[in-house]
């Protein structure tokens, strides 16, 4: 008897624990919701992500004093849960946020979580700028209240196709390698498309599992039929495996490219000299000569970035910051906080922020000649940008030295 | 428990349930709605799992055939929308998970105990990758469901009661089975297998039976909830933590009883999605913690433990 | 035909790994009797200790192999002594896959939470090496995770034929009552057996750990690993696990030059159905005594 009654007395308390917590009206806040993944596989940029949302709340609160919209003085609040990399656990936090009335959403990180939330968002009307998802799907169906800093997948690959044209030899073949989950395969069948468009051969397009561990044998196939450029759409651990495998095998490319990856301080210290002359992509870096209103310039993001946030900065915490610019540059231009002239003013803005310039597409997704990738190289150690040129601040160096002859 | 008071529990609960959507917020109806699928994943694992005490780790596998099936019909039928649409994926998608089954059934169900339950796993695991791996099936990218929600009605309400009707339909049939001279045969199979062959009891038909029912119960509800979720790739629904979750689900409820995969489902999911979610890392470690306390605890599960209320009969006497 | 040669030779490299990686799985289900569902998390867990020496101590992973399983011995003995020991006196075979599973989930949470999600390696200097004789080639850090499983193989195999330790466990495997009765503590040597699985665990996740990423969602991949080594080679033998380990990777292997990397896990999990299914006590049997 007595144990149930502690455990009836025990579900009681609990339930009256677990009410939701009435949307406290804050004078004078605005509230972002959304669901980041903190654990889970894709915790690793789900957390970077975060810090960017963290960073741009922080800055506006506490150097900025809050922004004024609409004649009122407005401060950032975040109200993020972790949805555990996983899209069913995402749609419920998403779905009770709306019941709570949140109007204005950040997005996850994966289409595979994007999707099924922005179309919670969009039926109950509220908005979602995100910088986690370039799935085409997520722009391709009709949504007008979801936008994207990023251009979708298959527009990604545009600007390495421009570069791939401008090098000296000229580039005539690529190989791909690629593993099998909705980002990496969108970005690989992109990059086929834009080189099929530039008559580019590809040579091989060989499919990874997500857990790889051994690499040899497609290593052995690209030896047999070296291509100029070697594109892996993988993600930061498999790239790592590839290029240590390349290494000890002594296969050679004129170029390696690896999208995710080569940005990140493992990948340098793992390698060392041989990470020298890796191409990666980057979406923004802070040797950009971008700037704004806001934070400034994009070293200046940098600086106010690592004077306050432990974690080692990638451009997802760029990214995560612009989009509450965004937010906060619609929201001004529109004069008030209501969703539907925000979400018009949003489809209509065109402005300049340390990140760059931006401007979504009539879809919502990032217009790719102004957010899409810019290609970095390290070079002796620090990270140049090689393309495209207006950005530049290096030469690329191609074709690669041999593997053994780095320095 | 006599036969008017279960009628009228019944009824009362039927009532209860038709009518909570009109008074809970969306939230908690995704709650419910995630309740009921996950009631029914553990009332279809126990009539094999339960019933006839062949533990599989690997039932998520017939989720996503479920799942998947459905999605590859909408494809090649194209979009139809409305409730209607539904129907004749989602019962394709439970038709061949229970074929599946069928096939690996007379290899599979030779081995016993810990055996069983890692082929299994492993079965589950080779149907994933491929799905993932070739190509054509699209689990890499992902598949898109059209939503068959009728306009005007909420989608979480739409769902809550489907799942509801399914959990109710998956009941029946368990509480059948369980009276029925299959559902004995089962019990015969659990205990004591050889004998049971020995006495003539046809083994062999009734454990694929069961084995055959499980799947295509975890198949219907795969399809529904491929349908739930709209796009889905691989990985969000043929889940490894799910096929755990099915076996935790009884354990904790009450491994061979008709309700006991329901109550575990509801402790379970109470605990991760109610009370924990708001906490940020721990809902995994808590799950497991809970998992590793029941176990040692109450290892047959909250109605199979003799609770020790003054003036009841004692618990009748099921094997252990 | 260098081709495949080249296939068997990158085949044979990663079985050595398997094989280590999986042995302790192979000792707790032959002495004990139970599946170890936790097995990934002591790999993983001895490969985040190896990464600590290595980036506090500078002790390179082969070297802090010993300190590293010396720490995971006393963990496997203390959670043998604790938890499993109460799961299997409680409750049944299989519901001690489920307390193993719910435990693995806790600490993978747990090292998750320390160590963060991100994929870790451990890169020492001569992991960029590699060794050609002719026209085949193998890498380095392959070669000297290889030697390193086989000495700590043929370690357990003297261990086991030659030390008092040793049959102890072979008799409480093949007899437990007899093994009682003729006054041996069973409890304790099956504490004893855990603690030398969770070494051997570990020690193998240092290996692991220089020759790919690793992170803690990787334990699930090592378990499923392990399960597979011992369907295909046997239960509770060393050499069984070598066999096995050696032609999962061989499987592995072959899987990937002729078929295509991505499908490298589907034919090991269904070359373990099919062994399951074929002859369950794997190729070398299980030495002591009839299949569960």
């Amino acid at each position: 008897m007595q144990r149930r009654t502690i455990l009836k007395g025990g579900a009681a308390l609990a339930a009256l624990g677990a009410m939701p917590r009435m949307a406290v009206a804050q004078e004078n806040t605005i509230t972002f919701g959304g669901s980041v993944p903190m654990t889970g596989k894709a915790a690793e940029t789900g957390m970077n992500v975060l810090r960017g949302y963290e960073c741009a709340a922080k800055f506006i609160n506490e150097e900025m004093g809050g922004v004024e919209i609409g004649g009122t003085t407005y401060k950032v609040a975040l109200n993020l849960f972790d949805d555990a990399s996983d899209p069913a656990r995402a749609s419920s936090l998403i779905q009770r946020q709306v019941d709570e009335g949140v109007g204005f959403f950040l997005g996850s990180f994966g289409s595979a979580i994007v999707l099924p939330t922005c179309a919670i968002t969009e039926t109950a009307g509220r908005i979602m700028v995100q910088a986690g998802g370039g799935s085409d799907q997520i722009f391709t169906q009709g949504r007008k209240r979801v936008f994207g800093i990023f251009p979708r997948a298959t527009r990604q690959f545009v600007s390495s196709v421009n570069m791939f044209k401008e090098l000296d030899p000229a580039v005539k073949t690529v190989s791909i390698i690629y593993t099998n989950d909705p980002f990496s395969k969108f970005q690989a069948d992109g990059a086929v498309a834009s080189l099929a468009e530039a008559g580019i051969e590809v040579l091989d397009s060989i499919a990874l599992p997500a857990e790889v561990s051994d690499v040899s044998n497609v290593l052995t196939t690209i030896r047999a039929n070296t291509p100029d450029v070697l594109v892996c759409t993988t993600h930061d651990n498999t790239s790592i495996l590839i290029a240590r495998q390349m290494i000890s095998s002594q296969t050679n490319v004129p170029m390696l490219y690896q999208t995710l990856g080569p940005q990140t301080e493992a990948y340098h210290k793992a390698l060392g000299k041989y990470a020298n002359t890796v191409v990666a992509q980057t979406y923004w870096d802070e040797a950009a000569n971008t700037s704004g209103d806001y934070f400034g310039s994009a070293a200046d993001f940098a600086t106010y970035y690592r004077a306050n946030f432990d974690r080692e900065l990638t451009y997802h915490m760029a990214s995560g910051a612009v989009c509450i610019l965004s937010y906060l540059e619609a929201a001004k231009a529109a004069g008030t906080l209501d969703l539907d002239p925000v979400r018009d003013a949003l489809a209509a803005l065109d402005f300049k922020s340390f990140y760059g310039q931006v401007r979504f597409t009539e879809d919502g997704d990032g217009d790719p000649s102004l957010l899409g990738p810019m290609l970095i190289q390290r070079q002796e150690g620090t990270m140049k940008i090689i393309s495209p040129k207006a950005n530049a601040s290096a030469e690329p160096i191609y074709p690669a030295p041999l593997w053994e002859e780095r320095t | 428990m006599n036969r008017f008071v279960i009628l009228l529990l019944t009824a009362v609960a039927a009532l209860l349930v038709a009518m909570l959507p009109i008074l809970l917020g969306p939230y908690y109806i995704r709650v419910l709605q995630t309740f009921f699928f996950f009631a029914g994943l553990g009332v279809a694992w126990n009539i094999l799992g339960g019933y006839a005490g062949y533990w599989s780790f690997g039932h998520t596998v017939s989720i996503g055939i479920g799942a998947f099936t459905a999605a590859w019909l909408g494809l090649i039928f194209g979009a139809g929308s409305g409730p209607w649409s539904m129907i004749l994926p989602v019962i394709a998608g439970a038709l061949l998970s229970g074929l599946f089954a069928l096939v690996i059934a007379y290899p599979l169900l030779r081995l016993r105990g810990t055996y069983f339950a890692i082929a299994m796993l492993g079965v589950s695991q080779v149907v994933a990758e491929l799905v993932n791996n070739v190509s054509i099936f699209q689990g890499g990218i992902g598949v898109f469901l059209p939503s068959p929600v009728p306009s005007g009605m909420p989608v979480e309400r739409f769902y809550y009661y489907i799942f509801a009707v399914v959990l109710s339909l998956l009941l029946l049939i368990s509480w059948w089975v369980k009276r029925s001279r299959f559902g004995y045969a089962l019990l015969a199979i659990r205990e004591d297998e050889d004998t049971a062959m020995m006495l003539g009891v046809p083994t062999e038909r009734y454990k694929m039976a069961a084995f055959v029912l499980s799947a295509v119960m975890v198949g219907l509800l795969g399809a529904i909830y491929g349908y739930s979720l709209g796009y889905f790739t691989t990985y969000s629904v043929f889940r490894l933590d799910w096929s755990l979750n099915m076996i935790v689900f009884c354990l904790i409820g009450g491994i061979g009883t008709l309700m006991g995969p329901v109550i575990g489902a509801a402790l379970i999911l109470f605990l991760t999605q109610v009370l924990l979610g708001g906490f940020l890392d721990l809902h995994l470690m808590i799950t497991g913690a809970l998992v590793v306390a029941v176990i040692l605890v109450m290892p047959g599960g909250i109605l199979r433990t003799r609770w020790r209320l003054p003036g009841r009969m004692p618990a009748r006497e099921g094997a252990e | 035909m260098t081709l495949f040669l080249q296939t068997t030779l990158n085949g044979l490299m990663l079985g050595g790994i398997y094989a280590l990686a999986a042995v302790g799985f192979s000792l707790i289900f032959g002495v004990i009797g139970i599946v170890n569902l936790t097995h990934g998390v002591f790999v993983i867990a001895g490969a985040y200790l190896a990464l600590l020496f290595y980036t506090e101590l500078g002790l390179d992973p082969l070297l802090s192999m010993l300190p590293v399983g010396a720490l995971l011995f006393a963990v496997g003995w203390i959670y043998q002594r604790t938890i499993i020991d109460w799961a299997i006196s409680r409750a049944s075979v299989e519901a001690s896959l489920v307390v193993t599973f719910g435990m693995a989930m806790i600490l993978r949470n747990l090292l998750q939470l320390w160590f963060g999600p991100d994929v870790q390696t451990i890169t020492p200097f001569y992991s960029f090496f590699s060794v050609s004789v002719g026209p085949f080639r193998v890498d380095m850090v392959r070669l000297v995770a290889l030697g390193s499983s086989m000495v700590l193989l043929l370690g357990l195999t003297l261990l086991l034929a030659r030390t008092h330790f040793g049959r102890a466990m072979r008799a409480v495997a093949q007899q437990p009552l007899a093994a009682a009765l003729s006054g041996l503590n069973v409890k304790r040597i099956h504490a004893m057996t855990f603690g030398v699985s969770a070494a051997l665990a570990g020690a193998s996740g240092a290996i692991i750990g220089i020759v790919q990423p690793f992170s803690a969602a990787s334990e699930v991949a090592w378990t499923l690993n392990a399960f597979m080594v011992v369907v295909l080679g046997g239960v509770g033998s060393p050499a069984g696990a070598l066999v096995g380990g050696l032609l999962l990777g061989l499987i592995n292997s072959y899987t990937a030059q002729y078929f295509g990397p991505a499908l490298t896990q589907a034919a090991m999990f269904l070359v373990l159905v099919l062994m399951l299914l074929l002859r369950p006590t794997g190729l070398l049997g299980n030495p002591y005594g009839e299949s569960r």
